[in-house]
Parts: structure tokens; C-alpha cells; sequence
């Protein structure tokens, strides 16, 4: 296959209308008649278009409306654009303006779930879709004419009152989990990511990554909370096209979507980008490719600057189209690359990228580079020829016709416009700037505009087959570093299958060494007292207290302190604390707190393979990692000659690492048990214990457990 | 930043169609086609749509991957390359001498050859010495080249879309072209079709070898489709990649590409689709203007081997520093066959949507999958091929558990018939698929040109919707048991490097 073309700029320009006369296309016989060269074809002028007319109004709510009928089918679609944009994720919570927009219609509304709003639609083959992007957020739908109140309905409950229901924010944390571990995978999808990172700030909304903790930082509520900052009437433009009388039409938007009262504070504007600069070179190694991905550039500007037509002919001569410089040089001449472009990324609200981009032969990689920024250089020291000025400004006068071949295409670009407030015939403005262009234009503003000194220069590829290497383009070689941050629970590389097997290994060893498995699976409840002291902020302190476990998230602690007696209770839902007399509620961090407590027991964790809501991994020779349900993980070590569990290290929420160690290992009724429990709290002693006693299958229910003191 | 989804808007369409008589829609739509056959042989269908001035062309040549000589694997695709290259008067700044500058070329690398073919004997001074002859007898050779004209003329005229393809079973060329433009396109096409001069073409072999590092050798996914295809295919050409192995691509020549071209580029094995903006007199009068001068020629033979029948099951397993993916592969029929409406009807109950079945137990409830589809057809249908399952195991869960679910929900089809509601909403979507292909220009184009080359009459396209509708809950339990068996399956999956444990974990699942 061979590449895509690529237009000038995301908006290309240039009328057809008005082109050269009529044809002396005669009737001639085939054989006889010589062809005409393509120079010298005359072509008809082509037919005018008449722009489509919408319908504009505003709901007494605050909503703007678009309406525009088309007849051709008879079909009915519609979008509300909101402004919101995954550029006000909350930091550390980076992820939660998609997954709103994806739960908005799996989490179900108007009292149906997802899988019957799932069913109802795909039986009557229509639609209703939700999604957040980068600066926008859109519901849309689209149905046949006659089930238009129907689906109507529906979009109008997703978009005004969505109900977010637990088990699909789960299933779209899942998904997001799998795709970061994914996302090494595609050496190209790394060059781009890494290059918007540096080149924007991996601190900024623009650059920045969505890693394993902040996927699992975010909760329900945080899905309702952007919810409901940014969906509003007046924060929305809703456009609907297709078979309807717009009068109609009209009547039956007031009468769905004008009740819908809602208006919080104006949402904020989209964060600016900062620029800071980052020039150099960057390379990810990735051993099991032929070619290396490469990105480089630096900041672009936005479509609103005077210059964009100049820069947009540029970039296409340099990198835009089969005939651009970079595609004849480094893949028809020199055969380096498959794929090569570059592109002046305006947007519309902020600075885009510009971006050169492709990937080559691994052998080729610093070759490429070179050729590429003598390419660049050529462009900021001479003019460029009138045919490829000719070619630039033919190719988007030319095709200007593809921007109007449909109405709804008229509707889209004026809802666009609307929306990051410019003006309602800016492509036509466009399309004069391109037809302005001069040679002199282009050098200018390629000299002006294009900084290949502090170009970012992103490489993925196996540095082992480069030949020679990046270092002789003549600065450093800053190494990308691909591992996974340790930032959170299962927050590395997904488990390996031969991790797996490992870790399998390892705690069947373990089993062994506490009793076997049968008779660990045996236990449904488990009773364990100690004494100790602990280390408090006032010093140290006495306790002795009882722990009652019961399968698989149910506990209850009574401790004795020296001030007083604490009774604590939860079923891994809800829980209560009593203190002093006094009952209350557990806080729901306390009853995660507490539900891992009940998951880190050795007895139980030692059966985490045999769970299957349970991932395990081996870590090192004599380490397994354990995670459960969100939140629940902690990495067991065994001790490599017994193997019997030495430590097991985990991280509750809001506090560091947490290390406990056994020793005095003794036999009971034919398990062996630890009798000496050690805690360090990032790497200061906590508490010393030692157990009283264990007890196994006292028949503990969970309604005397639950009894309150 | 916003779009009007198409296809969601043809699934609409599909239900008006199914409350209409579907007669009815062919006989209407049968009034917007011309059909016409030049006297060569070649196939022209023009659809007339005229909501705007543009035009939408689709060549289909009847060729692909599939018909590369034993030894030449990727010179289909080496062809739809050098369709780009230009003609003797498009790209050429002086052909006669050009010309003389390629044989030059050719006459060298002959040479080569013969020394190289000595093996052992084979004198490596001399090799040098013609590897540098040859570097200058193209470098000479390009000096009369107008680099990139044929698409460069393209672009200037405001071409949308243009691309090409080289599949299993063919290669397609497509474009779209302001409807005042149509004559260009008679020219440039029929000129790159009765007159391609081959130019560039080592350099041009250095691109498509580039291309196969991008799509397969650097893309774990890519290289595990194509192991997938080599362990399931044992005889049938099908085994080999389109693209063609690595090796092949160093080393075919010029001349090879040429008896490609001689053999298959004959007007009858082409079908010319046009839709949009066209006056198909005018079209008409072109096209005899044009293409008439192409000579005709005999029509290549089918591929005439046979995949013997496989006898058990096969299991590949790819190393790479990916996370994990499965394939599982069925044996199957080809698209002519009786049972290719029920297979599709059993493809959309798997991964049609929401409501699917992979999805909903891997993905939604049992949270075993990031995503599982299935594909009726791999890599090709002309011939009896694959049904594909596709499995993408979420983080934390193994290859071998994905694969045992897959074969449950597969035992499940075999015992127990799909309920009539899956099958009407499946039957549904089957039909909007069908129409969404009517919704664009370049979509007629493309699916009326395949659908008169591989079924012989594009109505099929229409009348298909009547096979899937005959579909029962039976005829799907009974495909599900004829082709979902263990004996005719190849299971192929990612493993990361130097891992010896992974057959166990694999293994498991049976």
C-alpha cells in the first residue's frame, strides 16, 4: 500500500469554480485518434455548491441549537458538543475525563443499565455514544427517522443524567489498566507519546502521562464531580442533522432537553501550554525492531496565526505529499524509509506540534537524521521552486470541493467554529491566505518559524543496529527510560506467563511449609491474639489485642491500650469503630485498610493463586506480588531455606511502606505459625509482637462479629 | 473533533431496508448502474450520484499476493508499487535514453547474477565489482527521471484518497477527483495500466522492504498473523505473507515483475468502478477512448492447489517484547460456498457490538480480555481459508485462560441454538453493514467492483442480504460444529523472549 496524501494544512483552501473553459471533448474512434498529454487536458468548469443554511436558536436553558435537514435518507443524528477536555483532569487523577465519557453511557441512565440501553439500541440498529477528548466532550446519536423520540429519550437521560453504575467504572479501570501496560508495545506510539511529553511538559495536562495510579486513585465520585462541573445546558452546543421539518424538530429539543435546569459557575478555560523548550536528542531502545520510529519538532502555533498559510505550504513542501522534499529524497531517492511527513500542527485553541515524522531502516537512523535536517536547513536558505509552490497551492485549491461533498460537513465546521469562537468563514479566509503565498512567504517563514537547533528528537528503535550512532549528530543522547513507574498497586509491566508460573511455584512452596494446601483451605475463620508495644508519636505503647478473621473480607480487632479499649468491625463493605463509648462510622479508607488486613493473613495469601480475582507474579528468585481487588496488593518473600513466608511488604493508602516480618516459627495442630511479628513503616520500627495463640474454625458468624460493644 | 458516526446511520438504513421489500431497493438502486464490457474484456460499473461535484474511481485487478511465482513472494505488491512509478511520457524527462540507461541496469544485474549463481566458485571481487557498476548504472538511469510525476499530477488536481492495495486475493487502486477532472483520470490510469516503464525499481524494492520492516518485522501483532498463516497453511500459497518474505523482496528482479505484469494486468482481469458526479455516456465514450487500446489477453489460471485436509491441531508461538496475544484459527470454506452467509451470522453473534458474546463474557463480565473479536475470513476468501478468533488478554490474565474461555463460549455454539432475538438484531446489522458500503462514493466503487470480480455480478452485494436472512438458529449450531473443530484449528500466540514456561501456561487451557 502505498502512503496516504496528505493535505496542506486540516483545513485546506482554494476555490474550483471559475476554472478553465468548457471541453472540445469530440467523438472520436479509439484506435485512430491520438491521445492528449495530461498537460494539455481541458477540463469543464465544475458545478457550484450551494452552502446549506442550519437552523440556529437557544433554549431558554442556555443551549445553543443547529438544525439542519437533509432528505436523502431517512435518518436522524445528532451531537452536543460540551466544552470540557480531558486538559482539566485533576493531577494524580490523570484518566478521569475519559473514563466519564465512557461510563456516561456504559454506566446506564434513566433508571436502565447499560447492557439494556446495549440491547434496546443495537436492536433498532441506532446509537447514542459518549466520549471526552482533549478539548471537547460530545453525547451524539443517530437512529432511523421513525424511532427519533425513542432515541431521543435515551441520549437526552445520558447526557442530562447519567448514573455511573460501579461494576462498568470498574470494568473502564480495568481496561485503562490493560491499555498502559500496552502502550510499549507500538514503537510509533512511543515516539509520539514521548515527543508530546517533552515537548509540551510530561507535567503539563498536554504531555503528561496516565500511569497505574492514577487510574487507580479515581473512584466513582470523581466521575460524578466532572460530571457535573461540566455538564450543563449552557456549556453545551447540540447540532442535529438528517430527515426532520426543523420546525418540528425544534418543538420536540424544547420540549426533551428545555426542562433540564443546571447551571454551576462557568467552567474555567483550557490551561495555557507552556512553552520549555526541550532540545536534544531522545532515544527508547526497543530490541525486537528493524526500523526505528522517530518524532521531531517543537511547538507549533494555532490556526489563528497570521502566518499559518505560509507555514502550511511549507510543511507540505517540505514533508506534505508524494512529491514533498523529505518522501523524494529519503524514501524514493535514498529508499530509507517507508514512511516519512512532517507537519505544521496548528489547533485551534493552543499551540499544536510540528512534527517530523516516519520511521527507517535501522542502519539508517543517524543517515536519516542528517538527510532530514539538510532538508529542513534547505528550506530556511533558499526559495523553493515555482513548481512545488504550484504543486502545495494546486493540491489544496483542488480538492477545496472535498470539504463541502456533503451538508453535514458544512454543519460540523460551523458547530467548530462556535465553539472555539472563530469566525463563520474562516476556511474561506483560509483559502485566500494559501492563494496569497509567495516563494518569499515560504522562506520566510520557515527561517522565522523552524528552529532545527532546538528541535526535540525522539528515536525508538535498537541503538545495537544503528550503525553509527545518534551521539555523531553531535549532541547528547538522552536515554528515555520505557519501565513502568512503581507508582501504586500493580503498577509494573504486567506479570510475564513465566512470572506467573514462578510465582505459582513459589507459593505452593510456601503452602508446603505452612501445612499444605488442603489444610490451609481448609480454615473459614481464624482467631489470632498478641501483645506488643508500638511506636506512637507520644512513644511507646502497650497493646494486646484480638483479631478475628472470617473469609473472605470479614474482621473484628479488639485492642487494649493503655487509654482505653477499641472496638473495630468490618465486612470489607462498611464498618464501625468504638472508642470511648462512642460508635461510629469506619471512614471508607479505614475499611480498605482493614479488608487488606484480612487479604494479607498468610494462611489465606498463600492460597492467592487458587483465586481467580487474584493476580500473581513473581518478583526476583524468592518474591511473589499478590494483587487483589483494587487496592488490595502486597509482595510476599519467602525464606529460600524453609520457605516460609520471611516478610510481606505492602502499601496502605496514604502512608509509605509497610514491612512485616515472622520469625519463631512454631508447629500448631499441623500448621507452623509465625509467633513473632515485626512492623517497619518505611524503614522505622512500628511495632513488636508476639501472638498469644492462633485458633482455626471457631465457627465465627458474622453477625456476632458484627455485634457492637 | 466531531463527526456524524456514517455507520451508525446506515445501521438505521439497513432496518428501513429490511421493512421494505429488498427487491425493491436493487431494483431501484439497479437504476443508477451502467454496466459495460469493452471489447478487450475489461468491466466497467458507473453509479450516478450527483449530491456533489465529485467522482470516486476503484480499479480491481483480479491478482494479488496469492498468484506470486514460488520464489517471488511480494512482486503482486512490487507491481502496485511501481504503478506509481509513471509512464514513458509521465515521470520521464527523456524516455529514449532512459530506456537504454534501465536495459543497462538489467544487463549488470544479469551479470550478477550469473556470477553469484556460481555459488562457490563464485569470484567476490568481481561481485564487488558489479554491485558497484550497478549503484552507478542507476544513479545514471535516475538522472532521466521526473521523481514522483504520476502522483504528484494527482495531487495537483485535487485528488482525494488515493491509495492502493495489494491483498491476498487482489490489488486495488483508488482515488477521488473533482467530477470536472474524470477525463484525467481515463488517462493517467489507462496509461499506467497499457504503459508502466518499471523505473526506479531497485529503489523502489529498498521501499517495499521498508514497508514489510514497519508492518511485520517491527509489529508483534503483524508477525504473529503471519506465523498464524504460515503453521495453518501447509500447501496453499496463502501461507505466505502478501508482502512477501523478507528475502524474496532482496531479491526479485525487474524482469519479474515485468512477467507479472504481462500475466495478470490483461483488461479482463480488471473491473473499473466509478460512482458519483458522472455522466455514464460520457464515461462510456473515455472509456472506449482509453482503454480500448489496452490489448487483450488470456485470463490467469486460479491458484489450482489444494490445502490438504489437516489432521490435528497446530500451535505456534511467537517471541516478542509485547504483551500477550492470541490467535485461533479454524479452518473454513470459501466465500462461494453455501455456508459463508451462516459463518458470517456466527462472526457478528461472536463480536457484532455491545451486545456480542466475546464481548460481554471476556471483556464486560468475566474481565478476562482488553478486547476479543472474531473474523470470518483470513487472509483471504477466494479460497477456503480461516475463521479467526482474536484475543487480547488484560493485564494480569494469561494467554491460557483467554484461550479456555474462547473454547467455552465455542463449546456453547455447538450445543445450544442462538436465541431468535441475537439472530433478528445480528441479521439487522448484517444488512446495515451491507448498506453502510452504499453510503460513500469510494465505498460503491469499491464493494461493486469486488463483488462483480470474486462473485461474479455486483447484485450479489444486494442479494446476499437475502442469504443471511434464510439463516436459522440450526444452520448456525451446525457450522459452529462442522468448522469450530480441534482438528482443523492453528492456535498462535505472543510469548515474551526466552521463556520456556509458556507452553505450560498455553497448555493448560486444553
Amino acid at each position: 500500500m502505498i502512503r496516504r496524501l496528505l493535505c496542506v494544512a486540516m483545513l485546506p483552501l482554494g476555490t474550483l469554480w471559475g476554472q478553465a473553459p468548457a471541453p472540445a471533448e469530440g467523438l472520436v474512434s479509439p484506435s485512430s485518434a491520438p491521445l492528449p498529454s495530461y498537460k494539455n487536458l481541458k477540463f469543464p468548469p465544475l458545478r457550484k455548491i450551494t452552502l446549506p443554511n442550519p437552523v440556529t436558536f437557544e433554549l431558554p436553558n442556555g443551549m445553543k441549537v443547529f438544525l439542519l435537514e437533509n432528505h436523502e435518507l431517512p435518518l436522524v443524528s445528532g451531537t452536543a458538543l460540551v466544552r470540557t477536555g480531558n486538559l482539566f483532569d485533576p493531577p494524580g487523577k490523570q484518566g478521569v475525563a475519559d473514563i466519564t465519557g465512557m461510563v456516561m453511557r456504559t454506566g446506564g441512565s434513566g433508571g436502565k443499565t447499560g447492557e439494556q440501553l446495549d440491547a434496546e439500541l443495537e436492536n433498532i440498529a441506532a446509537s447514542v455514544e459518549s466520549r471526552i477528548g482533549e478539548t471537547s466532550g460530545s453525547v451524539s446519536f443517530s437512529c432511523l427517522k421513525e424511532n427519533t423520540a425513542e432515541v431521543l429519550g435515551i441520549f437526552k437521560d445520558v447526557l442530562s443524567a447519567p448514573e455511573f453504575r460501579q461494576d462498568q467504572v470498574d470494568l473502564a479501570k480495568t481496561q485503562w489498566r490493560s491499555s498502559i501496560a500496552r502502550r510499549n508495545d507500538d514503537p510509533g506510539g512511543i515516539a509520539q507519546r514521548e515527543f508530546a511529553g517533552l515537548v509540551y511538559g510530561k507535567d503539563t495536562p498536554y504531555g503528561w502521562d496516565i500511569n497505574y495510579v492514577n487510574i487507580d486513585a479515581i473512584q466513582r465520585a470523581d466521575l460524578v464531580t466532572f460530571y457535573r462541573r461540566y455538564f450543563y445546558p449552557k456549556n453545551i452546543m447540540l447540532a442535529v442533522y438528517g430527515d426532520f421539518d426543523s420546525a418540528e424538530m425544534r418543538a420536540r429539543i424544547e420540549k426533551v432537553l428545555g426542562s433540564w435546569q443546571y447551571g454551576p459557575e462557568p467552567a474555567a478555560a483550557f490551561p495555557e501550554v507552556v512553552k520549555k523548550p526541550a532540545p536534544g536528542i531522545f532515544l527508547a531502545e526497543k530490541a525486537d525492531v528493524t526500523q526505528t520510529f522517530f518524532e521531531m519538532g517543537h511547538l507549533a502555533g494555532t490556526l489563528r496565526d497570521k502566518d499559518l498559510p505560509a507555514l502550511s505550504v511549507a510543511a507540505d513542501i517540505l514533508g506534505g505529499g508524494f512529491s514533498s522534499r523529505l518522501m523524494r529524497r529519503v524514501r524514493t531517492g535514498l529508499g530509507y524509509a517507508y514512511d516519512i511527513s512532517a507537519n505544521w500542527g496548528a489547533d485551534y485553541d493552543h499551540p499544536g506540534l510540528f512534527i517530523i515524522s516516519g520511521s527507517t531502516q535501522s542502519k539508517y537512523t543517524e543517515a536519516t537524521f542528517k538527510v532530514i535536517r539538510e532538508e529542513v536547513e534547505k528550506m530556511r536558505t533558499a526559495e523553493v521552486t515555482d513548481q512545488e509552490l504550484k504543486t502545495a497551492k494546486d493540491s489544496v485549491e483542488n480538492s477545496f470541493v472535498f470539504l463541502f461533498d456533503s451538508p453535514s460537513k458544512t454543519l460540523v465546521r460551523m458547530l467548530t467554529y462556535a465553539y472555539f469562537d472563530y469566525p463563520n468563514d474562516f476556511i474561506f479566509q483560509y483559502q485566500k491566505g494559501i492563494a496569497a503565498v509567495t516563494k518569499a512567504d515560504v522562506l520566510r517563514v520557515a527561517k522565522e518559524y523552524w528552529r532545527p537547533d532546538a528541535f526535540t528528537v525522539v528515536a525508538v528503535g535498537n541503538p545495537r543496529d544503528f550503525g553509527t550512532p545518534l551521539s555523531a549528530l553531535g549532541s547528547e543522547v538522552h536515554k528515555i527510560d520505557l519501565t513502568f513507574p512503581e507508582d501504586g498497586p500493580a503498577a509494573q509491566a504486567p506479570a510475564a506467563p513465566q512470572a506467573i508460573a514462578k510465582g505459582k511455584a513459589l507459593l505452593g512452596r510456601v503452602r508446603e511449609a505452612l501445612g499444605g494446601e488442603s489444610r490451609l483451605a481448609a480454615i473459614r475463620d481464624a482467631t489470632v491474639t498478641t501483645e506488643g508495644t508500638l511506636q506512637s508519636p507520644g512513644g511507646e505503647v502497650k497493646v494486646a489485642q484480638e483479631s478475628l478473621f472470617l473469609a473472605p473480607d470479614t474482621l473484628r480487632q479488639e485492642r487494649q491500650m493503655p487509654f482505653g479499649k477499641q472496638v473495630v468491625f468490618s465486612d470489607g463493605k462498611t464498618g464501625w469503630i468504638a472508642s470511648g463509648g462512642k460508635v461510629m462510622d469506619m471512614p471508607p479508607a479505614v475499611v480498605e485498610q482493614a479488608r487488606q488486613q484480612v487479604f494479607r493473613q498468610l494462611f489465606w495469601l498463600a492460597l492467592s493463586d487458587r483465586d481467580p480475582d487474584r493476580a500473581i507474579a513473581a518478583e526476583g528468585a524468592a518474591a511473589v506480588r499478590i494483587s487483589g481487588r483494587s487496592g488490595d496488593e502486597a509482595t510476599l518473600e519467602l525464606d529460600e531455606k524453609t520457605s516460609l513466608p520471611a516478610k510481606v511488604t505492602y502499601s496502605p493508602a496514604g502512608s509509605g511502606e509497610v514491612v512485616e516480618s515472622y520469625s519463631d516459627w512454631r508447629d500448631v495442630n499441623g500448621y507452623k505459625l509465625p509467633f513473632a511479628i515485626t512492623i517497619q513503616r518505611d524503614g522505622q520500627p512500628f511495632a513488636v509482637l508476639q501472638v498469644k495463640g492462633y485458633r482455626f474454625n471457631a465457627g465465627l458468624k458474622t453477625e456476632d462479629l458484627a455485634k457492637k460493644p | 473533533m466531531l463527526e456524524f458516526k456514517q455507520p451508525a446511520r446506515w445501521a438505521i438504513a439497513a432496518c428501513a431496508l429490511a421493512c421494505a421489500a429488498q427487491g425493491q431497493l436493487l431494483q431501484q438502486f439497479e437504476k443508477k448502474v451502467t454496466e459495460f464490457t469493452l471489447a478487450n474484456g475489461m468491466h466497467f460499473i458507473i453509479v450516478e450520484r450527483h449530491d456533489a461535484p465529485v467522482v470516486s474511481f476503484h480499479s480491481y485487478v483480479n491478482s494479488g499476493a496469492v498468484d506470486d511465482p514460488s520464489g517471488d513472494s511480494g512482486i503482486a505488491h512490487m507491481m502496485e508499487h511501481m504503478a506509481f512509478k509513471g509512464t514513458s511520457t509521465i515521470g520521464a524527462k527523456n524516455y529514449p535514453e532512459e530506456k537504454k540507461a534501465i536495459a543497462a541496469v538489467e544487463h549488470i544485474y544479469d551479470q550478477y547474477d550469473a556470477e553469484r549463481n556460481k555459488t562457490f566458485h563464485a569470484d567476490a571481487r568481481k561481485l564487488e565489482a558489479l554491485r558497484a557498476a550497478l549503484r552507478t548504472a542507476m544513479a545514471k538511469a535516475e538522472t532521466y527521471v521526473d521523481s514522483n510525476a504520476y502522483p504528484r499530477i494527482i495531487e495537483e488536481n485535487g485528488g482525494a484518497g488515493l491509495n492502493a492495495e495489494t491483498s491476498e486475493d487482489s490489488t486495488e487502486f483508488y482515488y477521488s477527483l473533482p467530477s470536472n477532472r474524470m477525463e484525467l483520470w481515463f488517462l493517467l490510469e489507462s496509461e499506467r495500466f497499457i504503459d508502466p516503464v518499471f523505473r526506479e525499481f531497485y529503489k523502489e524494492r529498498d521501499v517495499v522492504r521498508e514497508e514489510r520492516r514497519m508492518r511485520s518485522e517491527s509489529n508483534p501483532q503483524g508477525k504473529l498473523v503471519e506465523m498464524l498463516l504460515a503453521t495453518a497453511f501447509a500447501a496453499h500459497p496463502y501461507r505466505v505473507p502478501a508482502g512477501g518474505w523478507a528475502s524474496d523482496i532482496d531479491n526479485f528482479r525487474r524482469t519479474e515483475a515485468v512477467d507479472f505484469y504481462k500475466k495478470h494486468y490483461v483488461p479482463a482481469n480488471i473491473t473499473i468502478g466509478i460512482a458519483g458526479d458522472v455522466d455514464p455516456a460520457q464515461a462510456r465514450r473515455f472509456a472506449e477512448k482509453y482503454f480500448a487500446r489496452m490489448p487483450a489477453g488470456p485470463l490467469p489460471p486460479e491458484v489450482r492447489t489444494v490445502e490438504p485436509a489437516q489432521e490435528g491441531e497446530k500451535r505456534v508461538e511467537v517471541e516478542a517484547e509485547s504483551q500477550p496475544f492470541l490467535a485461533i484459527a479454524y479452518k473454513r470454506p470459501d466465500d462461494r460456498d453455501k455456508d459463508d452467509a451462516a459463518l458470517n451470522v456466527l462472526s457478528d453473534i461472536l463480536s457484532s457490538g455491545r451486545t456480542s458474546m466475546l464481548y460481554q463474557e471476556l471483556v464486560r463480565d468475566r474481565k478476562l480480555a482488553l478486547g476479543a473479536f472474531a473474523s470470518p475470513e483470513l487472509p483471504g476468501g477466494k479460497y477456503p481459508n480461516l475463521f479467526v478468533f482474536y484475543l487480547i488478554p488484560n493485564l494480569g490474565h494469561s494467554v491460557g485462560e483467554n484461550e479456555k474461555a474462547c473454547y467455552e463460549i465455542i463449546e456453547r455454539l455447538k450445543t445450544k441454538k442462538v436465541d431468535d432475538e441475537t439472530l433478528q438484531r445480528v441479521k439487522t446489522k448484517e444488512r446495515a453493514a451491507l448498506i453502510r458500503k452504499l453510503a460513500s462514493n469510494s465505498g460503491l466503487a469499491a464493494a461493486l467492483t469486488e463483488y462483480y470480480a470474486t462473485q461474479g455480478d455486483w447484485r450479489k452485494l444486494f442479494t446476499e442480504i437475502d442469504e443471511i436472512d434464510r439463516v436459522t438458529p440450526d444452520d448456525v449450531m451446525r457450522v459452529a460444529q462442522q468448522y469450530l473443530k480441534p482438528e482443523t484449528r492453528t492456535v498462535a500466540y505472543i510469548v515474551p523472549p526466552a521463556s520456556g514456561q509458556e507452553h505450560d501456561a498455553a497448555k493448560e487451557a486444553k
